[in-house]
């Protein structure tokens, strides 16, 4: 078991995470994970990692802090009339 | 598509896009300041949340993080009417971000390597090449990730050297392509991949980290983990 594309995936699996491959290799790279066990659990971890870091960083603005913006926009509206 | 900018536009095409507009009683070549506020309030306004999150990734407090999208949210409407209708809003507000927390905030706190972090060799950055070794660790890995709260992973995010942490977030938290990255932090998207690639590896290694320390996953799993 030598070249199994264990290599070229692994390779690529962030761009692949990240879906900035050719149809093509993103075609080859889903085969490939389909039917590796290992290749497919590394890919799991990174994207579970993608997922966890995206549900971490949601942030409402604060109130004042949009009511302050929304003020300044009326005010830049106003003062141009 | 509705032509905005005035000055760029051909005559024709100038001409075919007042027909579009709302009746007025005046010809004009471009939109009223109420229009180009009416569109503003409409496009810009509901990226607040995400430039705020965004803020915070960078200021890191709250205080910070308000005072820098307020100024973002001026400097882009200032600019709007040379914004081009059609293509991405969110690119676009997201370089004004950058630009001005680049130039107003980042020469506050710069930190000591900053400008040569992309010059630090692999090893120099830590090892976390491989982790977890064999399926059945690399398993537990990703459930213990999921498993960390949220504190612990944006305090591996604010741990990352700055400028790996803005590609990891642009990429993984907004889904910016690669291409756009570039432009908003104006590098080539080769340096993008890089820290990209250096940034995802550190966090992954401070957040086996944590779930190390919470229990989460065995101390020592004898796989090569690096310390």
């Amino acid at each position: 078991m030598t070249d199994c594309g264990c290599d070229k995936a692994k390779a690529e699996l962030e761009e692949f995470l990240h879906r900035e491959l050719s149809e093509q290799d993103l075609q080859d790279i889903q085969e490939h994970l389909d039917g590796c066990e290992d290749c497919s659990t590394e890919h799991l971890v990174g994207l579970t990692l993608s997922q966890k870091v995206q549900r971490a960083c949601q942030e409402k603005a604060p109130d004042e802090l949009r009511a302050s913006i929304l003020a300044s926009l009326d005010r830049a509206g106003s003062a141009s009339r | 598509m509705l032509v905005l900018d005035a000055t760029t536009a051909p005559e024709s095409v100038m001409l075919g896009g007042i027909d579009s507009w709302p009746m007025v009683d005046t010809p004009r070549t471009e939109p009223t300041p109420d229009e180009l506020r009416g569109l503003f309030a409409e496009q810009a306004i509901p990226f607040m949340d995400q430039l705020y999150a965004a803020a915070m990734r960078m200021t890191r407090n709250p205080a910070d993080a308000g005072d820098l999208v307020q100024e973002t949210y001026t400097k882009a409407f200032a600019a709007f009417k040379g914004f081009e209708q059609g293509t991405n809003l969110k690119a676009w507000l997201y370089r004004i971000l950058t630009n001005t927390y680049i130039n107003s905030y980042r020469k506050n706190q710069r930190s000591p390597y900053q400008g040569t972090i992309d010059e630090l060799e692999d090893w120099q950055l830590g090892s976390a090449e491989s982790l977890t070794q064999g399926r059945t660790t690399r398993s537990a890995e990703a459930e213990a990730i999921d498993h960390l709260p949220d504190s612990d992973v944006k305090e591996a995010l604010q741990s990352i050297p700055e400028d790996f942490r803005l590609a990891v977030y642009l990429a993984d938290v907004e889904g910016f392509a690669y291409q756009e990255i570039a432009d908003i932090m104006k590098t080539p998207v080769g340096t993008v991949m890089s820290r990209l690639h250096r940034g995802r590896r550190l966090l992954r290694e401070r957040l086996a980290d944590y779930a190390r320390e919470r229990g989460y996953i065995a101390a020592d799993t004898s796989t090569g983990s690096k310390k």
